[in-house]
């Protein structure tokens, strides 16, 4: 279970590589305009929000938990930051900050329960799945849309620097931050310690209750900050922003070969797995193929990878 | 909560409105049955939403083509099951966990069913399909009957039936009941079925209700049937739980809605009170039993 990676021949990442330029060629091959600047900078451009998403919730799957709540978050964040910038007069920048510290206090909220009063995060987040989705929507009455965003905070959403857009940059970031903490640090190993055995992990004198803090409160700052850049390329803020979101990212990480019972997970597996499905979801509609294969396709192939996995480790233990 | 209600709004027991909460939760009763069997046995099943509308659709497909409607209602239970069937066996089968699986088949029943039906919704329905042709009042009163008969079937097959205890035994310790002659994988492959075919005859109590069958219904439902299991008691860690807490969580979670409609607040704070009564509901019931508080579920 711990760290198929690194020695094992074939590992799950390759399997991953290989799929994506099964997918790259295919869809070259039908489409007209698949390959081709534009559109890989469309591409990355729709992945960033549950790319975020999907970074911060590696190390929580990694820990063995999970965390229901991030796309109700994501809506929050952004209700909040909408009516702060429009009702209230915030400028910009507070109210893009404002929303990263909802994000935080929701991720706090979550991360006491689970840590403090050690109760399982499956209904923790299933329960703040439903609160901070309900007081987005009892905030705005269920109606609201806040509009009318300064152009210089769209930027971050629709505009672009040299070929790249925007918000690369800020998933870029997200992505070396998150990689350190797994990949470099102490951290990332008492992570898969406790995904792989928490009590195990606090006899080896890893302090349990401040790590879940941690990945849970990140996964909060990863929301908030989520949710201001899907403000920023759609231009509008409502108490449905983000819904399903959470699924979408949770598909990411598992395909990207994070065991989801903990204990093993990579950052450049969720990239490829987040990169897998967006490039799915991209080549199916240049193609004209219809919306819904990308669905049907996503849980074959979310359904393939786990199985996948579990043969080869069954193998391993044999 | 009760209490306050009855003073403040009196009009919130009046037959009409009680019938109204009796009819629109009996369905998420049905389904809540399901789960609580399939998180006794350890597991979760998040795919009902969407083997709830295809239940739905094929009951009003197989009315519209002729069928006598009881035949079309046990076609719509029988599809549940097979649904159940397929979950179970990559669950049971193959060994893969349940969340993954079931987040899977979520998305794949979906978007299948709109990719099949276009997002539209089956029309035209035969007039003895709407309330089983008994007519409005009496059909209201039909679905919460037959719910319950459902609930009590239920309630005395897990305490009395060999099979009952096989599925808390199984949640509490697949390996243990393994030895103790149980065969897991049978139980966890039967819970599934179970769900599915519960969640059938949700969709079949839910579809009479209406004069359209709508292709988009039941998103959300697992959450929903999940959050009144967890909130009735049922342990996500499994082995433990009752039914009879299950049907009061229904009973509370469906109250909060209309109660708040009652005291004349917008029902846009709904959702968020649910999410609260999920969290104090599971909180409590940490308090109560510690120190001795699982680190995950």
């Amino acid at each position: 279970m711990a760290e198929p990676s690194g020695r094992a021949f074939l590992t799950h990442e390759h399997v991953l590589a290989v799929l994506v330029i099964g997918e790259t060629a295919l869809f070259a091959a039908l489409g007209s305009h698949f390959l081709s600047a534009g559109n890989a900078a469309e591409v990355a451009r729709a992945s960033v929000e549950i790319g975020l998403l999907a970074l911060a919730l590696t190390p929580v799957i990694v820990t063995g938990g999970i965390d229901l709540s991030v796309g109700s978050l994501l809506g929050l964040s952004a209700v909040v930051m909408g009516a702060a910038f429009r009702d209230h007069g915030v400028p910009i920048g507070a109210a893009a900050l404002l929303a990263v510290a909802v994000g935080a206090a929701g991720g706090g909220l979550n991360a006491a329960l689970i840590a403090r009063l050690r109760l399982p995060p499956l209904i923790v987040t299933l329960g703040t799945f439903s609160l901070f989705r309900g007081l987005a929507e009892g905030l705005t009455g269920g109606i609201q849309n806040y509009s009318d965003f300064p152009e210089r905070f769209l930027f971050l959403g629709q505009g672009r620097f040299g070929p790249l857009p925007a918000q690369v940059l800020v998933l870029a970031g997200a992505a070396v931050l998150v990689g350190l903490l797994l990949h470099r640090m102490a951290i990332g190993r008492s992570l898969r310690a406790i995904g792989y055995s928490p009590e195990g992990a606090r006899y080896a004198g890893i302090p349990v209750g401040r790590r879940l803090l941690l990945v849970y409160l990140l996964s909060g700052v990863a929301a908030g900050l989520s949710a201001v850049i899907y403000v920023a390329r759609l231009g509008q803020a409502k108490a449905d922003a983000g819904t399903g979101f959470e699924l979408t990212a949770i598909t990411a990480v598992v395909l990207g070969g994070t065991s989801i019972f903990g204990g093993s997970g990579t950052v450049h597996g969720t990239l490829l797995g987040l990169l897998a499905l967006a490039l799915l979801q991209n080549g199916l509609r240049l193609s004209d193929q219809p919306a819904e294969l990308a669905g049907i396709l996503t849980g074959v192939l979310l359904l393939g990878a786990i199985g996948a996995r579990s043969l080869l480790s069954e193998r391993k233990r044999g | 909560m009760l209490g306050v209600l009855a003073a403040v709004a009196p009009g919130f027991f009046g037959p009409a409105n009680l019938r109204d909460i009796l009819t629109g939760n009996a369905p998420v009763l049905v389904a809540a049955i399901g789960m609580t069997l399939v998180i006794l046995a350890r597991h979760i099943d998040i795919s009902i939403g969407s083997q709830f509308a295809i239940c739905g659709v094929a009951a009003g497909l197989l009315a519209k083509a002729g069928l006598p409607i009881p035949l079309a209602g046990l076609g719509a239970v029988a599809t549940g099951a097979l649904l159940g069937a397929l979950n179970g066996w990559l669950v049971a089968g193959l060994g893969l966990p349940s969340i993954v699986v079931t987040l899977a088949t979520m998305v794949m029943l979906r978007e299948g069913l709109r990719w099949a039906t276009e997002g539209v919704w089956v029309q035209d329905l035969p007039p003895g399909f709407q309330w089983l042709g008994l007519g409005q009042d009496a059909g209201r009163l039909a679905i919460p009957i037959v719910a319950l008969a459902v609930f009590v079937l239920f309630a005395w097959g897990l305490r009395y039936v060999a099979a009952g205890r096989a599925v808390y035994a199984t949640g509490s310790d697949a390996e243990a009941a393994r030895l103790a002659g149980i065969r897991p994988r049978r139980v966890v492959f039967g819970v599934f079925v179970a769900m599915g075919a519960l969640t059938g005859l949700a969709a079949l109590l839910t579809a009479i209700q209406f004069i359209d069958v709508q292709t988009n219904a039941g998103v959300g439902l697992e959450l929903r049937v999940i959050a009144a299991v967890v909130v009735g008691g049922t342990a996500i860690s499994g082995g433990r739980g009752r039914l009879a807490g299950t049907l009061l969580g229904v009973a509370l979670l469906g109250l909060v809605g209309p109660a708040l409609t009652f005291l004349g607040t917008e029902a846009y704070w709904d959702r968020a009170l649910q999410g609260l009564i999920i969290l104090v509901a599971v909180a409590a019931d940490a308090f109560e039993r510690r120190p001795s508080g699982a680190v995950r579920g």
